[in-house]
């Protein structure tokens, strides 16, 4: 009874005394193919970007709007350090915002990327459907509008339209 | 000589006879429009109003593409210059997607509206509407990254507009006691526009077709209110914004509001997302052919529309352009009105095409209606001051109408004593078809006559049917039975009628064309005009008429002392 007893204690001291692992970011391959890749540049070079602080843990906040110069002062490719979803890049620069910002973020849609480079020009985009409770279930696809094919784990999320009520 | 003076009197006696005849006709036809009138706007449980409003529905419907009826801001094409083009206005969609590219969730945070005006001031839009409520609690940071966002954007030219309920609902925001750089005080009055998104909806069907001018209590003055947010955003972007808004408020009732033409096909921008086609082909063969002629609007809306996760996320649409060429020629210098598409928020409305969309379409589609008719918008008769005079309006168009149908009727007559339709059976195809029918024991045929009318009403299809025959076979029972001299009179006859709908079919396209491009009356009567001409006039006429008659051939007999009664 009392050895069951020090093998309990020690076994409980072991957990309590060994931190637990992260939960691993699953989802960063799939959604941030642009890790180890860098910024080349502006999408269009007189418009500001505009540049977010926070982290996707406490949330994004604006922190300022400012052009290329001052985002990259030498015109050269920043490094991509974290992305959230795909679509938002932390870049290698906190000042550009001034001081006590934290790691700046921009989005995917105001700038090129290498991957933007590697991958071929594309029409395909994502079929949306607006929540009127009151669509058919199954409508043709029109041409123009190619349903993209969303990776395994993001098909999952719940911002994918499901089928809504039959047409009365 | 006494024959010759007798001679001069009776010749002079003829024109006033017919002056009088003629003064006569136009008093009856007077007092036949009046009576039309009446029964038009007789609004017992609201039957009228469903009746214009469905009669406004199908204009709409069949011609809210036309230019001529409603001359919207044409889509800008492929290659052309935005700025050349008179502003558009551009739904932008926040939904689910959206809030999760920014680890955000509904309801939709205020750190979220912060970081999305900024991503929208890339797009240098003109204006910006949220249609949201910012009533919920929020950090002090959250409201001060969002005054201090707001007070760039205003500071770079572009107006901002805020949905509330009150004017109060800016208060909170207030006492954040936000500063900006420079330590002075950010006052959310200096950077958001507060407007009304109220929506008005028409009692008969909850289809919202009524736009409010502002949002104010029955007993507050006009112009007093809350400025709804088309309105208000229309009128800062014409050169004097003040005169503007009072001019649109100003002999309003609080419940007046403009009607909203409406198209029923698709702006092809939204073709890129949407399931739906965006061209309509529906044929006009379709209304007629017992199909429906409503709905006819597709789930494509009429308002160019970006969907906010497209905006934040370029992999959701990569065709906006490797420089975001489309995305800019869409948003540049364009009105952007941000809503919300969530399911089971109830944000939704019935639009006149009888589909629901989400309710910042409704602020969207006035906007669209302001630009489209130069800030003078489409108002009901009820809600114009004075409204007597467009009643007059309608009392004229009328009177020409019965004119015309009692210039019909005193052919008919002339020809036909007694008869008033051209439809109607002669004597002898009535003394043809009666021995036919009383062939069978009059149980029998009332119960077939009474099985094949409910079966007609079940099968809708077989009405057309029905009734090509029937016609057919009365025609073929007139043609073998009626005298020949008889059959050429109402083959006449049948030309004069067809001649005088036609001609009424004219008065009423050319008034309503009048009412709604000179004095501003949406396209609702001429289903009642109509409904008269073909059948009302028939009515009205046995009634009111031969009592007219009656009572002016015994003022006639009092004054001349014939004391006929």
């Amino acid at each position: 009874m009392k050895t069951w007893l020090l093998v309990a204690l020690a076994s409980a001291a072991a957990a309590a005394g060994v931190p637990a692992d992260e939960p691993a970011p699953a989802d960063k391959p799939a959604v941030c193919p642009m890790l180890n890749q860098r910024i080349l540049g502006p999408r269009s070079d007189e418009r500001p970007l505009p540049l977010l602080a926070g982290s996707a843990a406490r949330g994004f906040r604006p922190a300022c709007s400012v052009l290329w110069g001052t985002l990259s002062p030498n015109n050269q490719p920043l490094k991509i350090v974290d992305c959230f979803r795909g679509s938002l890049l932390q870049v290698a620069n906190d000042a550009a915002c001034g001081p006590d910002t934290g790691p700046l973020w921009v989005s995917a849609r105001w700038v090129i990327t290498t991957a933007d480079k590697q991958q071929p020009a594309s029409r395909t985009a994502t079929c949306q459907q607006l929540e009127t409770s009151a669509l058919a279930a199954t409508r043709e696809l029109a041409l123009d509008c190619v349903p993209k094919k969303r990776p395994p784990a993001e098909a999952a999320t719940p911002a994918t339209p499901a089928a809504a009520a039959p047409h009365p | 000589m006494a024959g010759t003076t007798g001679g001069a009197a009776s010749a002079a006696g003829k024109p006033r006879a017919a002056r009088s005849s003629m003064f006569r006709a136009v008093l009856h036809s007077l007092l036949l429009a009046s009576v039309a009138l009446f029964f038009l706007n007789f609004n017992l449980f609201g039957t009228a109003s469903a009746s214009k409003r469905f009669s406004q529905d199908l204009v709409y419907a069949w011609f809210g593409n036309e230019a001529w009826l409603y001359p919207r801001v044409p889509p800008v094409p492929p290659g052309a210059a935005q700025h050349a083009a008179p502003p558009r206005v551009v739904v932008v969609m926040i939904d689910e997607e959206a809030l999760a590219l920014r680890a955000a969730r509904w309801p939709v945070p205020v750190e979220f509206h912060a970081q999305f005006l900024a991503e929208l001031e890339v797009l240098r839009p003109r204006a910006i509407l949220l249609d949201f409520l910012l009533i919920d609690a929020a950090a002090r940071q959250d409201t001060c990254d969002l005054l201090t966002v707001a007070s760039r954007l205003r500071h770079n030219g572009i107006a901002l507009y805020l949905a509330v309920t009150t004017p109060a609902d800016l208060e909170p925001m207030d006492a954040a006691a936000c500063r900006d750089a420079s330590g002075a005080v950010i006052h959310p009055a200096q950077v958001f526009t507060p407007v009304s998104v109220q929506r008005q909806v028409d009692g008969s069907d909850f289809v919202s077709r009524r736009y409010p001018f502002e949002q104010r209590t029955a007993t507050a003055a006009a112009g007093s209110g809350v400025v709804s947010a088309a309105v208000r955003m229309y009128c800062d972007a014409v050169s004097a914004p003040a005169a503007c808004v009072a001019r649109l408020t100003r002999a309003r009732t609080a419940d007046a509001g403009f009607e909203l033409a409406w198209s029923p096909e698709g702006d092809p921008f939204n073709q890129r997302w949407s399931h739906a086609s965006c061209i309509e082909t529906a044929s006009p063969v379709r209304a007629i052919l017992n199909q429906p002629a409503l709905p006819r609007e597709s789930p494509c809306p009429p308002v160019a529309t970006l969907f906010a996760a497209a905006l934040l996320d370029p992999q959701a649409d990569p065709a906006l352009g490797a420089d975001n060429q489309d995305l800019f020629k869409l948003a540049d210098g364009s009105f952007l009105l941000v809503g919300g598409n969530f399911r089971g928020s109830g944000d939704l409305i019935t639009t006149p095409m009888h589909t629901l969309l989400p309710g910042v379409y409704y602020h969207a589609a006035a906007l669209e209606n302001l630009l489209a008719f130069d800030g003078r918008p489409k108002v009901r008769k009820e809600f114009r001051t004075p409204n007597i005079g467009f009643y007059a309006y309608d009392l004229l168009v009328l009177w020409v109408l019965a004119a015309i149908f009692q210039w019909r009727q005193a052919w008919v007559q002339r020809v036909h004593p007694g008869d008033h339709s051209p439809f109607e059976l002669s004597a002898a195809a009535r003394a043809w078809l009666a021995p036919l029918i009383a062939r069978c024991p009059t149980p029998i045929w009332i119960i077939a006559t009474a099985v094949l009318l409910l079966l007609l009403s079940t099968y809708k299809s077989l009405q057309l049917i029905a009734v090509a025959v029937t016609v057919a076979s009365l025609v073929a029972v007139e043609l073998r039975v009626a005298p020949t001299a008889e059959v050429r009179e109402r083959i006449r006859g049948l030309q004069v009628y067809l001649t005088t709908m036609a001609l009424s079919l004219l008065v009423i396209i050319v008034a309503i064309w009048v009412g709604y491009r000179w004095l501003r009356l949406p396209p609702g009567d001429w289903l009642g005009y109509f409904s008269f001409v073909a059948f009302g006039f028939f009515v009205a006429r046995t009634a009111i008429l031969e009592f007219g008659r009656r009572v002016d051939e015994l003022y006639v007999a009092r004054t001349t002392g014939g004391g006929r009664q």
